[in-house]
């Protein structure tokens, strides 16, 4: 498994001022998990495309996204919490 | 290696900055190391001379000067919102240290946290 | 076979969770997925240490809410939740007071017409969130979004 740095959860979309902030704070070893609002930023944004990208399903779902061709893999709950203690650190934005 | 908390709101419209404040000032009282970070529009928490009577609210100027006494280690803003607000070293608070708020500077603590 | 002793073995702990709300029921999802989070840490065999609200995630531990009957009731949900796994849900006091949630004890204190703090939740200070940062393996912030 590779090294899991930190993981970014983000609810905002790239219309908020902490989407770039976010971004702005990226390591090479991190992740995003995208998470209600904030998963939409694959359908208006560019910028997550070069950084390794989770999105909740159950958000990509309400709000109508398909799972496939996001450039994010989708994950449940389940795996968030995976991720949250595969991570050495957790920052939500 | 220490919390971060970091302020990205101004002060007085909104109240997530005071209450990350709180939690600055928790963690101080515990001998918890934290230090803390304003970015984006949070750094005009730092302007001088904020004369806060007319808004009927208590200014975070002096509880800002007292933070190292309380035992917040470091009281950092963000060099490229500073400028965007046009805040330097004549209209800043003492104390307040210039840097980037990026990867690196991340990296140098176990934890980051937001109030809200 | 030889039977263990005292002393430490080298087992790894089970993970444990502070989970912190700061978006407040019915104007942001911060309750929802947060208890979709809790769930599932529960069901994988992990521990949540507390529930920790602040800001304004403390209208979570609201007695007073009447939501409509084809919307989940989020307080309620999170106290069943709560006391089926007896998992501490803490309000914090700074916050919970100045938004008007009370217990029985603020409510003498400061004369007030009555209390609406929802059980399980109690009312504490920061300090119940420090602790929850010392100790647990993972403190996750469910902030609201935008």
């Amino acid at each position: 498994m590779n090294r899991l740095h930190t993981l970014h959860i983000l609810n905002k979309t790239p219309d908020h001022p902490r989407f770039s902030e976010c971004l702005g704070t990226l390591g090479p070893d991190d992740a995003v998990a995208l998470t209600e609002n904030g998963v939409l930023g694959l359908v208006s944004s560019k910028a997550l495309s070069s950084v390794q990208t989770y999105a909740l399903a159950a958000d990509l779902g309400a709000r109508g996204l398909s799972e496939d061709n996001l450039g994010a893999a989708p994950i449940d709950y389940a795996e968030l919490v995976n991720l949250t203690l595969q991570a050495e650190r957790v920052i939500s934005w | 290696m220490g919390m971060l908390i970091i302020i990205d709101q101004p002060p007085y419209g909104t109240w997530a900055g005071r209450e990350a404040l709180d939690m600055a000032f928790a963690l101080a009282a515990f001998d918890q190391p934290v230090s803390l970070l304003f970015s984006g529009a949070g750094v005009n928490w730092l302007r001088k001379a904020q004369d806060t009577a007319g808004i009927e609210q208590k200014s975070v100027e002096k509880n800002l000067a007292a933070a190292p006494i309380f035992g917040i280690k470091a009281i950092l803003a963000d060099r490229a919102a500073c400028e965007r607000y046009n805040l330097d070293i004549k209209t800043m608070i003492d104390g307040a240290q210039l840097t980037d708020a990026n990867a690196e500077l991340m990296a140098q603590y176990s934890q980051a946290t937001f109030a809200g | 076979m030889t039977h263990s002793t005292t002393h430490a073995t080298t087992r790894t702990a089970t993970p444990s969770f502070t989970l912190v709300i700061t978006g407040a029921p019915y104007s942001s999802q911060a309750p929802q997925t947060a208890l979709s989070f809790a769930k599932a840490t529960v069901a994988a065999g992990h521990t949540i240490d507390r529930v920790f609200l602040y800001g304004d995630g403390v209208h979570l531990a609201s007695a007073l809410v009447a939501a409509p009957s084809d919307e989940t009731h989020w307080p309620k949900r999170w106290a069943a939740f709560l006391e089926e796994h007896e998992i501490p849900g803490v309000a914090c006091i700074a916050s919970a007071l100045r938004r008007g949630l009370v217990d029985g004890d603020e409510q003498k204190r400061y004369q007030l017409g009555a209390n609406n703090l929802l059980k399980p939740f109690t009312i504490a200070g920061l300090g119940e969130w420090v602790e929850g940062n010392i100790k647990s393996t993972r403190t996750i912030y469910f902030h609201a979004g935008a």
